[in-house]
């Protein structure tokens, strides 16, 4: 029971940051969304794809992220993402919020 | 031996085991319902679909050409399930009942209103035959005209991928033909409840 919570604890923990995580990824590059499944499994905030296809159009539709289409050496066309204008204010609001965040664990931590 | 059939996904054609088309639509369906809420949701389903193809495609080779249960299973593995996806409970059980007990009316072959076309698909014959049999139908005595007019009000039009697997999905036995038959009284009891 105890190992199920800590186990859902840190999918919830997961899910909260993946949005951070993508836009700070396209921070960096524009990417396909193959690429930045690559990454977020890497650093283990991702287990299937199929979690980041709706993310992306929510992204999209909210005019944070943008997407040009680019021909693939194999294959169709793919969709490139990018950070739009308030799309790097939103990130840099969530850099603000990721501080305060660890600072208030940090803070509570330290007095026990 | 087995029967393949052939479907588009993302803009590509496969061949695939018809046991594995089934599994592959009741797939797709529970996405479909996982984000028809959304206002992105056709989007959604694109991406998947053409993420779906890319696998698919990476999988085949020359010599191997229909998809098998083992390559839908991996790249399910690969997507996520429908619980996995939304991290929670999915209504599903449902969709595998309705499954293969719709028929639709085909907007990628039709004349009019696609009628002959998604009856066609249903038991995989050609459209014409029952474009010849309507038309006779309706020049003796306009019947045929008649029916037709009805079953293009009550036909749902295949728009998903899922909807268009399932409506070319399913083989003619005593079983369709009742399906069929009791699909059509329920809409029509609908219809008048409504």
């Amino acid at each position: 029971m105890a190992a199920m919570n800590t186990e859902n604890t840190k999918a919830q923990m997961r899910k909260g940051i993946l949005e951070y995580c993508i836009l700070g990824l396209l921070l960096r590059s524009s990417a396909y969304a193959v690429d930045i499944i690559n990454e977020l499994r890497k650093a283990e905030v991702i287990v299937v794809e199929g979690t980041l296809y709706p993310l992306l159009t929510r992204l999209k539709n909210a005019g944070l992220l943008s997407y040009r289409w680019e021909e693939s050496p194999q294959g169709p066309p793919r969709k490139y993402y990018e950070l739009t204008g308030p799309g790097r204010s939103y990130l840099a609001e969530l850099d603000q919020a990721w501080e305060e965040l660890v600072d208030s664990v940090q803070q509570i931590r330290a007095k026990k | 031996m087995k029967t393949v059939v052939d479907i588009t996904l993302g803009g590509a054609a496969f061949h695939v085991d018809e046991e594995v088309c089934q599994h592959l639509q009741h797939y797709l369906l529970r996405l479909e319902r996982l984000f028809a809420g959304e206002a992105g949701g056709a989007e959604i389903m694109a991406d998947i679909e053409s993420r779906m193809a890319e696998l698919f495609r990476e999988r085949l080779t020359r010599y191997r050409q229909v998809l098998l249960r083992h390559d839908l299973e991996a790249v399910m593995a690969i997507l996520g399930s429908p619980e996995a996806i939304s991290g929670g409970a999915v209504a599903g059980e449902e969709a595998t009942h309705v499954l293969s007990r719709r028929f639709y009316r085909d907007p990628d072959r039709r004349l009019f209103g696609g009628v002959c076309a998604g009856l066609a698909a249903r038991f995989s014959w050609s459209p014409l035959i029952f474009r010849i049999a309507f038309t006779a139908a309706a020049m003796a005595g306009g019947f045929g005209l008649a029916l037709y007019l009805v079953l293009w009000l009550l036909l749902p039009e295949a728009r998903t991928t899922a909807q268009k697997l399932e409506m070319h999905s399913t083989p003619v036995t005593i079983g369709t033909i009742t399906a069929f038959v009791k699909n059509g009284v329920e809409s029509v009891r609908k219809k008048i409840n409504l």
